[in-house]
């Protein structure tokens, strides 16, 4: 069906961002209310796209699709929404809108540009879930890289300079891998259209087909930050303030997550992958990247860095249980990403939160916060026991359907992988939870360092806003920890598409 | 040696990429391929003398928005980075002869920047490239005369101005397309006049005077806000 929302999706964001610096030179202060209306209106697209579909959701006939400049495929680029595009798509609105409700309160300098490109991230996540055509995707994926880079080097101080070129240079080596599978996959098949692609992959020669899957496969995986290409991941994500991670490890890993599953599934097939040996292979290279990010967060005494090192974990572990190719695999992996989308992000905003008044991200510094802001390190408890998999919350369920994706087929390297890394996530929240609630005993001289070094400009001028922020997202891992099953309906239509991918070039290509 | 390994997973990479390079099949898989559409119909659907542009700005034009907003982020990032004080701090600039020649020349200079910009539907050329042109005469600017004058003459604020104009002109431009023929960025077809004159190939002379002055507005002001750090540095 053919639906001018999803390009608006795309195009309101991109709006915004263009409207920002005119309204700058303008008025400053009409740009927090530019902002708010951009998050509103594309909040309100995801959800009428909901509700005025969802009887077709139901009836397992969900597709919308756009053909842009009137040039149907497969000559044209042509925007697709399937069951598994939705479900990434409104939650990259619903949360992304959160952030930027918080960013209002929370960042206090340099906004215009920052909101510019905040916006400009935005679109092109949503670009990049919705397009349908391969070079079209290598764009979005490029805006992104140079979107996030200068995001990333906000603070402009060393640490954040050097994190930010080191992203750079892997974000574009890893573009420019994807680049030349897509120079590839046109000079052997002469189209860009994804359902054209996918028809015709199978009629390549077989090295040649080795070497696009495995060209694609290096970028995406220095992109997602599997364990040998991961080194930039750690540095990145802690280096920004509080909102941006939680923007890049929330919400924008699992875009390119998204990617790698439109990608093996649907373009290139998944029976490929066996065909070559390679999913077994990567199976145990996304286990042993998932062990080694939660032994490293053991070790990392900086709060941010813990939680980015716990990001590769838990991204790893979702990319394993997707390469199993099984349907328990897909529903476990599939909630897995809503819930560490929700998870996550919660965590880097109230880390953000207390650490408003401390010196650094370190450990120390970290004591007796507990005590100073008692309803938010609440909060962050509750975000911290469903991120280990504590029962009422989201992150159990999740976690129970990975475990038994991998015991279904007695994987037991891979249900051991999640069950230690669970543990090991006991033990590194708990020190920060303990360092949290410590008494802190302060003699003469640490009083005077403390009142000498505290950061004049930490104080938000719009603290409610933050809070309840913070507290939105707490709720929501209570509340669908409890209603879970509320996921199920698109859940299913999303496994059911990855499981037969030719029912999605039928519906483009038409029959 | 860790050079000395990594210069050699470069080679082994090459070489890789070179055996498989020259493994590619002459004839795509597919009998009708992109290319033999876009030569066999390019003209007669587009209207546009430039195969090149047509693509870029019609068959591919969402592609085109995309990366003209990679080029919007990239001076938004820049500036974001560099920006440090909007106070303009300059040199002299250069001897009285370079001056001089440079009033003489500029006036041609924005000519054929223009004449690119707006042939592009004919002729080699488009926004992209007649819009970096028109960025040199800024850059010229702030070199040969000082970045003050620069400031005095193209203020930061007349060229964001042009930079988000360029970009949001994209974006009408394809909203009129919704409005006349249903689609976003379809082709306008009622501005066509027969092919191969300047009023011809629709809406995409349109683009093309859009993204001009985006890409010279915001190289200008990538351009400005380098200067601008290294100057504070000297000083």
């Amino acid at each position: 069906m053919i639906s001018i929302s999803i390009l608006l999706l795309i195009i309101i964001p991109l709006v915004v961002a263009f409207l920002i610096p005119l309204l700058d030179l303008y008025n400053k202060l009409l740009r927090r209310y530019l902002v708010i209306i951009g998050g509103v209106i594309e909040i309100s697209i995801s959800i009428y796209i909901i509700i005025s579909y969802f009887s077709d959701l139901k009836a397992g006939k969900f597709f919308l699709t756009y053909y842009l400049g009137g040039w149907g495929p497969p000559f044209g680029i042509n925007l697709v929404m399937d069951s598994v595009s939705l479900i990434f798509s409104s939650l990259i609105s619903f949360a992304l809108f959160f952030i930027i409700i918080y960013s209002i309160g929370f960042i206090g300098h340099h906004e215009g540009k920052y909101y510019v490109l905040f916006f400009l991230i935005l679109g092109a996540m949503q670009g990049a879930i919705l397009t349908g055509d391969m070079f079209n995707l290598y764009v979005f994926i490029e805006l992104l890289t140079v979107t996030s880079a200068p995001l990333v080097a906000f603070k402009r101080n060393k640490h954040a300079t050097e994190a930010a070129i080191k992203y750079m240079f892997y974000g574009v080596i890893g573009g420019l891998f994807f680049f030349v599978g897509v120079i590839l996959l046109y000079f052997n098949i002469g189209s860009l259209n994804m359902a054209q692609l996918a028809q015709h992959f199978a009629e390549i020669e077989n090295n040649m087909q080795l070497t696009i899957i495995s060209i694609f496969l290096i970028g995406l995986l220095i992109k997602i930050g599997i364990f040998p290409f991961h080194f930039w991941l750690p540095k990145a994500h802690s280096a920004c303030p509080s909102s941006l991670s939680a923007l890049l490890s929330g919400v924008l890993l699992k875009v390119y997550l998204y990617i790698f599953i439109r990608l093996f599934w649907i373009v290139i097939g998944f029976e490929f992958l066996l065909e070559f040996n390679i999913a077994s292979f990567l199976v145990y290279l996304a286990l042993v990247s998932s062990l080694f990010g939660h032994v490293f967060a053991l070790q990392a005494s900086d709060i941010k860095r813990m939680l980015a090192f716990s990001s590769i974990g838990h991204i790893g572990m979702i990319l394993a249980v997707f390469l199993l190719n099984t349907e328990t695999g897909f529903y476990g992996g599939l909630l897995h990403i809503i819930s560490h989308l929700l998870m996550k992000t919660g965590l880097f905003l109230s880390t953000g939160y207390l650490l408003q008044y401390t010196k650094s991200n370190h450990i120390d510094d970290f004591a007796g916060v507990g005590h100073q802001n008692k309803g938010i390190f609440v909060g962050f408890i509750l975000l911290t026991l469903s991120m280990i998999g504590m029962p009422p919350f989201i992150g159990f369920f999740s976690k129970w359907y990975i475990i038994m994706a991998f015991l279904k087929i007695q994987h037991h390297f891979g249900a051991i992988v999640v069950v230690l890394g669970s543990l090991s996530a006991v033990f590194y929240y708990l020190r920060f939870i303990a360092k949290g609630y410590e008494k802190i005993k302060l003699s003469a001289s640490d009083l005077k360092n403390e009142i000498y070094n505290r950061p004049i400009l930490s104080v938000f001028y719009r603290e409610k806003l933050v809070t309840t922020v913070i507290y939105i997202f707490v709720g929501m891992i209570i509340l669908t920890g409890f209603s879970f099953r509320l996921f199920e309906l698109p859940l299913q239509e999303g496994i059911k598409e990855l499981i037969n991918p030719q029912n999605y070039i039928n519906l483009i290509l038409g029959g | 040696m860790k050079k000395f390994l990594v210069g050699l997973l470069f080679i082994g990479l090459a070489f890789l990429l070179l055996i498989n390079f020259a493994e590619l099949p002459e004839e795509k898989l597919i009998t009708f391929s992109l290319s033999d559409y876009y030569i066999g119909f390019g003209l007669e659907q587009t209207g546009a003398l430039n195969l090149v542009t047509a693509i870029l700005y019609d068959y591919r034009g969402f592609d085109s928005l995309g990366e003209s907003t990679v080029i919007f982020a990239a001076v938004s990032g820049i500036v974001l980075i560099l920006s440090r004080k909007m106070l303009p701090v300059s040199s002299h600039g250069l001897s009285f002869i370079v001056k001089r020649t440079l009033g003489i020349l500029t006036p041609f200079i924005a000519l054929f920047s223009l004449y690119v910009i707006t042939h592009g539907h004919l002729t080699p050329g488009g926004g992209f490239q007649g819009g970096v042109i028109l960025a040199a005469i800024s850059i010229i600017f702030s070199i040969v005369y000082g970045s003050a004058f620069d400031y005095k003459r193209y203020s930061p604020e007349l060229k964001t101005t042009f930079e988000t104009g360029g970009a949001l002109v994209f974006i009408i431009i394809g909203g009129l397309g919704i409005l006349f023929d249903g689609f976003f960025l379809d082709n306008l077809d009622f501005l066509t006049h027969s092919p191969g004159t300047l009023i011809s190939a629709g809406s995409i002379p349109l683009i093309n005077i859009g993204i001009g002055f985006k890409v010279g507005a915001g190289l200008a002001i990538v351009f400005y806000s380098m200067i601008q750090k290294t100057f504070g540095e000297e000083f």
